[in-house]
């Protein structure tokens, strides 16, 4: 087991590796620098601007640079705001976006297992179709569309709910389901494909056979052997909810990281567009960690050892 | 039945089996190959067969659709600009939204001022604009509530023209630049996804089929590879090429190949130790015949499910770019671009958001039922 | 100022929340528009909500470069003047008129010696020739502040290429409230220059002190204007809040105009959700995206803003050192003519107007005259007969029949977008033979190409720095820093160089009229419009004051009306 962590938690320093030279590399290709309106600077100034970025020197003195001071938790200073370090502003943003990306994921995948348990239960009947179409509209409505219909029937039409803005719980409700959509579709997706195969399996047909209702079945045996592989699934809902999270955190008001990834990218503000990229990175794979170990631990018949299969 | 009436059974009951060759070794079921199994599991499959219409209609109405009527893709007329769906025939039933109207509901101290509101918003076409009061309102601020009913294609002198979907700020018809759009989306999707197969199955073949070594290295990439947001690395591709098909295209293959590429190897090592494998290299097939004739037929089942998700996915990140404006360069359409636009006009023309967003969830929807229902029909077990 | 087209417009979405005694119907309305409204009651509560659309990427009066920046660098510190209405000079730590020498060279100002920091300290000359050497010089890295000062303050353009030591700067301190400043060209021009957030002062002691982080968080920021920032977490960056307010300062010279006790602030960026937390209340102006002004159109309180900012196509002649077609002045007269603004202005839907030529409308009057626009006449005619005819013309000389052209754009949304659209379905129509290939790209790396002249055809735009038309004509002197389009006439260059060191203001306007004539004629640029922006705006807000440049907003003057 800790040979295999030890493993795993190498090839995750060399993934950051590799995002970050590819990262760097590809924010060299680009055309743009921190000078904000060029055309004002003395040759004087900008040479001085460049130094200050360390943009003067050769670019492998740079990456060597670059690399060196990521790993002492240092991601340059911002391009577009001034003095500030980028690791200020991704601490800032990344509370609300991870707050709102944890609550998705819970209430979504609540919700999505409740659905999927219908949809298993009444497999081919009428609560088993309405399930399964709720799920699939989940997965192709462009989330961006539904958290604007949300804002506009929830908030505008029937004033429920705040509009937009952030801070107090009432203002995570609407971008919370906005967001809770797309893991909520895949849960339940995964839970009916799941629980349909257990209700085949010999030991459910034990159970029918001792005269357990269906819904003991259901909830005692089958659900419990279901539930363990939608671990596995965690992964692609976390893409979904990163997708998600650039769009509604600009459509509520919410000062998150997504929001400020897409505006960097407008901005070019690529030592932003770095450090982001990188907390992605690390999120993303820390999460695929904690999944695969996760998995060896509740489920025995899984056995995380070292070497491949 | 109780037992004793069982032990109390008639001799002359008793027959002896008379043995026949011929039916004791008769199949009771025609003989099917795998894939005609498939093919009928999946032809009983009701949704997924409606599902591969819808598609296939889609397929030939983005073909098709632009020519059916005589407006081009890209021909501008600001004079038409946001005119309402109209349909001839449809327009009779108001109900619809295809007769040809805008309409809104407006408010003000008085009857008169909240008309005086609608005649403004409307372009003050005073003789084509229908008033119905909701309420008569007391003269305070807002209590007076009226439905303007706005007949523009009359106001604009068109009675004979017919915008199907209606158009959009430029005065394009949307008909014509939703089924372009959905052209351009569909062929990202496809060539995206068939990109990803072709690199996923050779990768992923190879990687498990020599095993060893080679694997260990192709798999450690592949590890490395899939911890990188796809998301992010699509961004940053989308900044550096210029923005087109093409480009929306190779971000979306970057990454997307590893999903393909995994799945196989595991297929192919799972194949690769049975029996008929073990059996054909025994007979001195080559390595290449063994993986033509004996790997992909049996894999490609799962290659087929496989791509069946990943178009869907393609055709909702081209719509995401699109959204966040990185996406297909104008004048072209796509369905995110028309999504996009139709965003910014939700509440006050809300066709321009519906048509687009609906054919998008189709879509989506009909590849992931197809693709449920293949998976099903790839699956012995549900072989009946 | 670089304009940004769009972000610009769904930013300023200010608002006023609170009260929802909205209700003044039919009586408030009069007193709407008029934005005086001496007649309108002050409510109890001096507060406001507003938007903003973006965070404030600095508070550095020396460093800040975009329009929140200038907003709340604006409203939180005071110059020598103060914008007042229709940019009126007011007065500001500055006493009365400065004594001007007969060469228009040497200004001395008498400072007030009641205006104070918001540490306690006085403010002194001391601290505005701190403050100015300290823009100008190299190290400093300030953008503004060599564009600004140099050729109008003494020596400021050597100082900022290195060659002068900076104390050499023309400004002094003659005793802590006489400050003399003198100037490289007669620069009538000078008072409103003063206003901008560049030429703020800067307590010298406190700057030093803080160094590096001067102007990050609240607890590094002095003050000594009508308002002071204030921000939840003292030491939070300013970069990173995404909601603060401006209280009034009490310590601030004229506390006793001030009126607004408060006026807060949080960013938002969506317009369509901007309109709907205004229409909930919630915040007291919502600018208005060409979509959503058709729906509130007839909204009371809809309201256009017209603005000083002018979009125009620049059309390179040479390209990485190779001549465009656009080197031939009957293709780009072609160019010219063959664009109709009006429907362009139709596609915007915003208020904006078609612009004529390079000086926007209302924004000079010619001495002894008229509007500047009005006096100098229409120089971008939508002609298709003259354009087809120019075109031809034009395709001849050159020796083709067909040419493709690249439209290098932002990749703003919404209308931005259609307008583009639109502008190259003008062009292909009317041009035949000609095809335009639009390319969006991110607004910084359109600056990139523009700086790297690497374009053939690009939506520019341009807002006044100054009350003068030098801050637009001096554009597109030959090899200019934003003329990035091989723009060359000699006859241009010396007319836009004698206005420098013209005093007399008839003559100098007449040079200017003469420039743009000469510029326009040969279609150097093709004008396309003049931007404005629509909003929903409450009625409670009074006294507030729209400035052409610098600070968009001015709220010294503001309160909330019943």
């Amino acid at each position: 087991m800790a040979r295999y962590i030890l493993r795993r938690i190498v090839y995750m320093v060399i993934t950051l590796f590799i995002i970050a030279s590819v990262t760097f590399f590809l924010m060299k290709m680009l055309p743009g620098s921190p000078l904000k309106a060029e055309d004002k600077l003395t040759e004087e100034q900008k040479q001085l601007v460049l130094e200050s970025y360390g943009l003067n020197d050769p670019v492998p003195v740079q990456y060597v640079r670059y690399l060196g001071n990521l790993l002492k938790g240092d991601l340059g200073i911002s391009y577009n705001f001034d003095n500030t370090p980028v690791s200020d502003i991704l601490i800032d943003r990344l509370g609300p976006s991870m707050q709102l990306g944890l609550y998705a994921v819970l209430v979504g995948t609540f919700f999505g297992i409740i659905l999927g348990l219908i949809a298993a239960i009444f497999h081919n009947g009428f609560w088993d179709y309405t399930s399964t179409i709720i799920a699939v509209l989940g997965t192709s409505i462009p989330s961006f569309v539904f958290a604007g219909l949300l804002q506009y029937i929830f908030a505008v039409e029937l004033g429920w709910f705040p509009v937009a803005l952030w801070g107090e719980p009432k203002h995570m409700i609407l971008p919370i389901i906005a967001l809770a959509i797309g893991p909520m579709a895949t849960a339940a997706r995964f839970v009916r494909t799941e629980m349909i195969e257990v209700k085949g399996s010999n030991y459910i047909i034990t159970a029918k056979a001792k005269g357990l209702s269906n819904l003991e079945r259901v909830w005692k045996h089958g659900f419990r052997n279901a539930l363990i592989p939608l671990v596995t699934v965690m992964g692609p809902m976390m893409i979904n909810l990163m997708t998600g999270s650039m769009v509604i955190e600009k459509i509520f008001a919410i000062p998150g990281i997504g929001e400020q990834f897409v505006t960097s990218v407008v901005v070019n503000d690529y030592p932003t567009i770095m450090g982001t990229t990188l907390i992605y990175a690390f999120g993303f794979i820390l999460i695929l960690l904690v999944i695969d170990l996760l998995y060896g631990l509740i489920d025995p018949r899984i056995r995380v050892t070292g070497g491949g299969k | 039945m109780d037992q004793k009436n069982v032990n109390n059974l008639p001799k002359e009951l008793f027959k002896p089996l008379v043995r026949k060759e011929d039916t004791s070794e008769k199949i009771s079921r025609p003989s099917r190959t795998f894939g005609q199994n498939a093919r009928r599991t999946l032809f009983k499959n009701i949704p997924a067969m409606i599902s591969l219409v819808v598609l296939i209609l889609i397929i030939i109405m983005s073909i098709i659709g632009p020519f059916m009527n005589k407006y081009g893709s890209n021909d501008q007329n600001l004079d038409h600009a946001k005119m309402p769906p109209r349909v001839p025939g449809l327009e009779k039933v108001s109900w619809l939204g295809f007769d040809g109207t805008l309409s809104d509901e407006l408010t003000g101290a008085t009857v008169e001022q909240a008309t005086q509101k609608a005649y403004m918003r409307f372009n003050n076409e005073e003789d084509y604009i229908d008033i119905k009061v909701i309420s008569d309102g007391d003269g305070s601020p807002n209590s007076a509530e009226i439905k303007a009913t706005y007949h523009i294609y009359k106001a604009k002198g068109l009675e004979d023209t017919y915008y199907w979907l209606g158009t959009d700020q430029l005065g394009r018809d949307q008909w014509t630049r939703l089924w372009e759009g959905t052209r351009v989306s569909l062929i990202i999707a496809f060539v995206a996804a068939l990109l990803d197969l072709v690199i996923g199955v050779a990768y992923g073949g190879i990687s498990g089929y020599y095993g060893g070594r080679v694997d260990n290295v192709m798999q450690r990439i592949i590890e490395i590879l899939s911890g990188i947001p796809s998301l992010v690395v699509i961004l940053l591709m989308m900044l550096i090429l210029k923005p087109g098909m093409t480009s929306i295209i190779i971000a979306l293959v970057i990454t997307g190949w590893t999903g393909m590429a995994r799945i196989v190897r595991g297929e192919v090592l799972k194949l690769k130790s049975q029996e008929f494998v073990l059996a054909a290299k025994t007979l001195g097939t080559s390595d290449g015949k063994i993986i033509r004739k004996h790997l992909i037929p049996n894999i490609s089942g799962i290659i087929i499910v496989n791509t069946m998700f990943t178009i869907p996915s393609a055709v909702f990140f081209e719509a995401f770019l699109s959204f966040i404006g990185l996406g297909i360069a104008p004048p072209k359409a796509s369905l995110g671009s028309l999504i996009d636009i139709g965003f910014d006009n939700m509440q006050i023309y809300p066709y321009m958001l519906v048509f687009p967003a609906a054919l998008l969830s189709i879509i989506m929807i009909a590849f992931n039922i197809l693709g449920d229902g293949l998976r099903d029909a790839f699956d012995p077990k549900m072989h009946k | 100022m670089r304009t940004k087209k769009w972000s610009i417009l769904l930013v300023a979405v200010l608002v006023v929340s609170m009260v929802l005694a909205a209700c003044g119907g039919g009586k408030d309305e009069g007193s709407t528009k008029n934005s005086s409204g001496e007649d309108a009651a002050k409510a109890e509560e001096q507060v406001l909500n507003f938007i903003n659309g973006d965070y404030i990427p600095s508070m550095d009066p020396s460093k800040v470069t975009d329009e929140y920046g200038f907003q709340f660098v604006g409203a939180t510190m005071e110059g020598l003047y103060r914008l007042g209405e229709d940019g009126e000079i007011k007065e500001g730590i500055a006493k009365g008129e400065p004594e001007v020498s007969e060469d228009g060279l040497t200004w001395t100002f008498k400072l007030r010696e009641d205006a104070k920091w918001s540490n306690g300290d006085p403010v002194t000359a001391h601290d505005f020739v701190y403050s100015w050497q300290r823009a100008v010089k190299p190290e400093t890295k300030s953008e503004y502040g060599p564009y600004m000062m140099a050729g109008v303050i003494k020596n400021a353009d050597e100082i900022s290429k290195g060659e002068l030591p900076v104390e050499e700067l023309g400004v002094k301190a003659i005793d802590d409230y006489t400050l003399e400043v003198q100037l490289a060209n007669p620069t009538p021009y000078f008072e409103s220059l003063t206003t901008f957030g560049t030429f703020m002062p800067l307590n010298q002691k406190f700057v030093e002190e803080h160094g590096e982080n001067f102007a990050t968080s609240e607890a590094t920021l002095l003050f000594n204007g009508p308002f002071k920032l204030d921000i939840k977490d003292d030491n939070q960056n300013i970069t990173q809040a995404n909601e603060w307010k401006l209280v009034k300062n009490e310590d601030y010279w004229d506390a006793d105009t001030v009126q607004l006790e408060e006026i807060n602030f949080v960013v938002s960026k969506d317009p369509q959700t901007n309109v709907n937390l205004y229409n909930e209340g919630d915040i007291d102006r919502a600018d208005l995206s060409a979509d959503l002004v058709d729906q509130y159109i007839s909204h009371d309180d809809y309201r256009i803003v017209p603005q000083a900012s002018v979009f125009y196509l620049k059309m390179n002649q040479e390209r990485k050192g190779e001549q465009t077609p656009l080197a031939n002045k009957n293709i780009r007269n072609a160019i010219n003519n063959a664009i109709d603004r009006e429907a362009l202005v139709n596609v915007l839907n915003n208020g904006s107007i078609a612009a004529t030529g390079l000086i926007p409308k209302d924004f000079v009057t010619v001495p002894g005259g008229g509007d500047f626009r009005e006096e100098n006449g229409d120089f971008a005619a939508y002609d298709k007969d003259t354009a087809l005819e120019a075109w031809n013309k034009g395709l001849e000389e050159l020796g083709v029949d067909s040419i493709e052209l690249e439209l290098l754009t932002d990749d703003a949304e919404g209308a931005t977008k259609t307008f583009n659209e639109n502008l190259a379905h003008q062009l292909e129509t009317n041009l035949p033979g000609l095809k335009v290939n639009i390319k969006p790209v991110p607004f910084k790396n359109r600056l990139q190409l523009d700086t790297d002249q690497d374009y053939e055809l690009q939506v520019a735009g341009w807002g006044p720095d100054y009350l003068d038309p030098f801050t637009f004509l001096s554009l597109f002197v030959t090899d200019g820093g934003n003329n990035k389009m091989g723009y060359s006439n000699a006859e241009y260059d010396q007319l836009i160089s004698e206005t420098q060191t013209t005093t007399d203001q008839e003559q100098r306007y007449q040079k200017f009229l003469e420039a743009e004539k000469i510029l326009l004629e040969e279609s150097g640029i093709a004008p396309l419009y003049q931007r404005a922006r629509s909003q929903l705006h409450s009625p409670k807000i009074q006294g507030e004051i729209i400035n052409k440049f610098g600070a968009t907003y001015e709220w010294k003057w503001a309160y909330v009306a019943e």
